[in-house]
């Protein structure tokens, strides 16, 4: 599992490349947990390099994005492969946590 | 199980340790022993999803305390589905009697876990469990071969 971390006006913006399956999730949420969660963060995740995601993976978005909203930050996915989405559909997650279909408008849902 | 044996080039069969370190080993045996069925993308897409949703719930809350719990998986590559059998002997599960998460209001309340059971149910069209004579959990799952899944979503 790979990440990127970047920052572009004031917007922390995460790529995954990879499996979010259960070594996948080990390998990244640590890290991701500290990168975005103690300051709060505004953050924007790209999905589209992610092949596979489980109930693990979704585990750790919710906690990420709701420790990010007790402190005013907020988490947005975007662009997940056909597959994936289908989970977050299953899951409903999108009903918990914004999935939007491009970088554009999940940076514009970040930042309103 | 009914009918003739399949042959070799139609199942196969891996075993591991209810670890972490036997998960993550466990995964990419499975995915080799994928590769030789040819599986339709979502198909394979949902073989691995039960894969990680049993074994992950096996070795987060299924496991023995002595370290020693082990697990077995057929794949058997029918008609129009794959058997996925999982043979283990850790703790007494039986998935069928767990609701699925109540829908989630809001993100303050929602549940973080508890979702495995739901995107198992969601990919497959047959899930029976036995309680083994010898102590074991065996549970057999069906996953339709076919592009449109008959989940519920």
């Amino acid at each position: 599992m790979k990440m990127d971390i970047t920052e572009d006006e004031g917007v922390v913006k995460v790529g995954l490349v990879g499996r979010l399956d259960t070594p996948g999730v080990d390998a990244i949420e640590t890290r991701l947990t500290g990168a975005v969660c103690p300051r709060g963060a505004r953050t924007v995740v790209d999905l589209s390099g992610v092949e596979f995601i489980g109930s693990l993976g979704l585990r750790m978005f919710i906690t990420i994005a709701r420790t990010l909203s007790r402190r005013n930050g907020k988490m947005i996915l975007y662009a997940p492969q056909p597959f994936v989405a289908q989970v977050l559909e299953t899951a409903s997650l999108g009903d918990i946590i914004p999935v939007r279909p491009d970088a554009a408008s999940a940076v514009a849902a970040a930042k309103a | 199980m009914a009918g003739a044996a399949p042959d070799s080039s139609r199942r196969f069969d891996l075993h591991l340790a209810a670890t972490r370190e036997g998960f993550a080993a466990g995964f990419d045996e499975l995915r080799r022993g994928l590769d030789t069925l040819q599986l339709d993308p979502r198909a394979r897409f949902s073989v691995e999803l039960v894969f990680e949703e049993v074994v992950a719930n096996l070795v987060r809350h299924g496991a023995r305390s002595d370290g020693r719990t082990t697990l077995s998986l057929q794949v058997v590559l029918r008609d129009d589905s794959v058997q996925l059998t999982f043979l283990d002997d850790g703790v007494e599960f039986d998935p069928r009697e767990r609701p699925d998460p109540a829908p989630a209001q809001d993100l303050e309340h929602a549940e973080t876990g508890g979702r495995g059971l739901l995107l198992i149910r969601s990919v497959c069209t047959g899930l029976e469990y036995v309680r083994t004579p010898e102590g074991r959990n065996r549970l057999t799952v069906s996953v339709s071969r076919e592009m449109r899944q008959p989940g519920r979503k």
